[in-house]
């Protein structure tokens, strides 16, 4: 009896911390999310109680007419659906290489993409930018597409080439008996079977270029060649604080964000743990 | 052609010379392979009709132009350029040195075949050679032009910038050129200049301090959630799993500009809610004070990064075998025990490349800081180094490039960052299934 008591109490005082914890979690998302629908420019004017204003679209019409919220958009699907592509297509053929041939530099050569994946692209921004600029790639979507491309490439190559270390060579020899050629076996045996950690790759090479704003900053000039990490954050700078019009913004590329990674949370949980007990 | 080789592999030697005297003359002369031969020698006609270019890319490299007051912007030598230029040529040499030596040994592995075999691959052979190795050259080719031009010669570039005085306001082509300085900055960097040797002692245990907190809230962070949700009693326990999941999926530029305004010292949401409500007194300087600051990325850091790995230690845990826990509660553990002798150790032990990995990713985390504080706020030195009293090495990088333009110090902290990272590198490639399988 005294220890279910106990037990009920454990409960409640659990219950109860992961409550204050969720609302500590959730505050400023809410707050956001409240801040989108407010009458009002800056933060400072607005009520500390969420919802407190009254409620209002205007800020949604004014990202759709009087910003450039839609192009930034476009561009930023643009560079993320070529780089996801890109990325995909080069990653996996030099790793069907390293994994299937066997050749004069290989050893060099994937020591050398070894290395070279734990620098953070920007310590050579300079450059880069230098490079872009001699060919032509400045100011260019293309320009930033080859740049995430390129560094996207070292790690990536690593990974699927162990996932189709693990798939059987004796596919690929019962398919050449057949009088398949090596680009056959790669884009028809291969590939399919490859397809989880292609899908996983493809995921994470389409959602970096979201975030990422260094080299948006560095490379893209006009105004209208801006991503939506450059125009979110022009809303906010110290000349001007349109915190509202800010989180409308935020909210149209979050909610996007948050459905994808509820709904894939399960599959994430696997593969994470699944990627820690494989390497 | 009458020239003919041994049998019994005395004419290495002849080989040897040949391919070494002319990419590809062994394998036309001796091993009568044209369509290989000519491909190779092609190769290097081309590399010497291109020699006086190469040649003066490089000595552009060593002289990186000299001075022309005298004559219009467009006319003088740019440093810069000739310097990247030098580094992409060194880049086509170095390349072109990788097919000669392939070249040599191919005309030898080649020779060993004629001498097993006794006699010489008829065209058809070696052209059906040729096309299955063409594919690994097909494959490897966007990789390794993409590799090289990018992210090498960058590189590269970044590391010889450390070594001239490409700096504002001097030396800033196309106006000015740009010189050799030897390790000047590096001594500058380390004793030489007090403000700025200082600022880097500061800036770099900041980064250590940093990255080793920002992992350690985060993993232990979601290492108390995931065991708390994991208690099989807790019904409601995938609704706080789905709540603690948002951080992560929010886009952190986006989170990140969101502290910021909830958190401004003056107009900032948290104070005035803090003050409505009598907490505090006065307006707590989050982001203003140096030490608070400080705290305050930890902390936002944490909001933001937790439940990455709340969902990497429920995962291990969902994969530790419950004949464990069984066999342990009937010896009379109890639920402390459990976690502390066997929950605990696993995840530890089977999250540890994770752990070192998103260390290495703090000790680059841009966002984390550039978007919160931007370096802020200003400490004694800020005025002369551009860096804050929360500015990491990268963020202080990403200062020194575009704010003051101070190249070649910002390549010296560039090259910090690979001393820093470089043993976590090793870890890593120690670590792979192909050195641990001997490939590597």
């Amino acid at each position: 009896m005294r220890r279910n008591v106990t037990k009920k109490i454990n409960m409640v005082i659990v219950v109860l911390f992961l409550s204050i914890f969720s609302l500590g979690v959730l505050y400023p998302l809410v707050y956001v999310l409240s801040a989108a629908f407010s009458p009002g420019n800056g933060v400072a004017s607005l009520s500390i109680i969420p919802f407190g204003d009254g409620f209002t679209t205007a800020h949604f019409k004014e990202l759709f007419t009087n910003t450039n919220y839609v192009i930034w958009f476009k561009n930023t699907l643009f560079i993320a659906t070529c780089t996801s592509a890109l990325t995909i297509l080069v990653a996996s053929l030099g790793a069907y290489v390293f994994s299937r041939f066997r050749f004069a530099v290989k050893k060099t050569l994937m020591l050398t993409m070894l290395i070279l994946q734990i620098f953070p692209s920007f310590v050579g921004m300079i450059a880069i930018y230098v490079i872009l600029l001699r060919i032509g790639g400045l100011d260019q979507l293309w320009g930033l597409v080859l740049v995430y491309l390129a560094g996207n490439i070292p790690y990536n190559t690593w990974m699927v080439k162990s996932y189709m270390d693990t798939i059987s060579k004796s596919i690929d020899e019962s398919a050449r008996i057949d009088g398949a050629n090596h680009l056959t076996i790669f884009w028809k045996i291969i590939m399919p079977i490859a397809k989880p950690i292609i899908i996983f790759l493809g995921i994470t090479s389409f959602t970096a270029p979201w975030m990422d704003f260094i080299f948006p900053k560095m490379i893209l000039r006009s105004t209208d060649k801006q991503t939506l990490a450059l125009g979110l954050f022009s809303f906010v700078t110290d000349k001007k604080n349109e915190f509202t019009i800010f989180a409308a913004g935020s909210i149209l590329v979050a909610i996007p964000f948050v459905i994808f990674f509820i709904i894939t949370q399960k599959a994430m949980v696997t593969s994470f743990g699944g990627a820690a007990v494989k390497e | 052609m009458g020239i003919r080789i041994k049998e019994d592999g005395s004419s290495k030697n002849k080989i040897l010379l040949t391919s070494i005297l002319f990419m590809g003359l062994g394998h036309i002369i001796y091993l009568k392979q044209y369509v290989k031969g000519i491909i190779y020698a092609a190769i290097e006609v081309l590399m010497l009709y291109m020699l006086p270019k190469v040649i003066s890319k490089i000595s552009g490299v060593i002289t990186l132009g000299t001075p022309k007051p005298e004559v219009p912007i467009k006319l003088r030598d740019h440093s810069i350029f000739m310097l990247i230029d030098g580094v992409m040529v060194l880049a086509i040499v170095l390349l072109f040195f990788v097919i000669y030596l392939i070249s040599v040994r191919s005309a030898l592995s080649e020779y060993k075949i004629f001498c097993v075999q006794k006699k010489l691959k008829n065209n058809r052979d070696s052209m059906r050679g040729l096309l299955g190795k063409a594919f690994p050259i097909f494959g490897l080719a966007p990789s390794v032009g993409l590799i090289v031009f990018f992210v090498v010669v960058p590189l590269v570039f970044s590391a010889f910038v450390a070594f001239t005085n490409y700096s504002a306001p001097n030396n800033i082509p196309p106006n000015n050129t740009v010189d050799w300085v030897g390790f000047d900055n590096f001594t500058a960097m380390f004793g030489g200049d007090a403000t700025w040797t200082t600022a880097l002692g500061r800036v770099a245990i900041w980064t250590l301090v940093w990255a080793v907190l920002a992992t350690a809230t985060c993993y232990f962070g979601g290492l108390i959630m995931a065991v708390v949700l994991m208690d099989n009693r807790l019904k409601i326990a995938p609704i706080f799993r789905g709540i603690f999941i948002l951080p992560y999926a929010v886009p952190s530029v986006v989170s990140m500009l969101i502290w910021q305004n909830l958190l401004n010292g003056s107009f900032g949401t948290v104070n005035r809610t803090l003050i409505k409500l009598r907490i505090i007194e006065k307006a707590i300087p989050w982001l203003s004070s140096d030490w608070m600051a400080k705290f305050t990325c930890v902390m936002v850091n944490m909001w933001a990064g937790f439940p990455y790995f709340m969902l990497l230690i429920t995962g291990t845990m969902t994969a530790i075998s419950s004949d464990l826990f069984e066999a342990a509660r009937i010896d009379g553990a109890n639920r402390f025990q459990l976690f502390r002798k066997i929950t605990l150790p696993l995840v530890l032990y089977q999250t540890m490349p994770l752990i070192i990995m998103s260390f290495t990713y703090n000790v680059n985390n841009f966002g984390a800081i550039f978007f919160l504080t931007g370096g802020d706020p200003v400490v004694a030195d800020s005025t002369v180094t551009s860096a804050g009293g929360t500015d990491i090495l990268v963020t202080w990088i990403y200062k020194l490039t575009v704010n003051l333009m101070k190249y070649n110090y910002a390549s010296v902290l560039a090259i910090m960052i690979f001393i820093i990272l470089a043993p976590f590198a090793i870890f890593q490639f120690v670590r792979t299934k192909s050195y641990r399988e001997g490939e590597l």
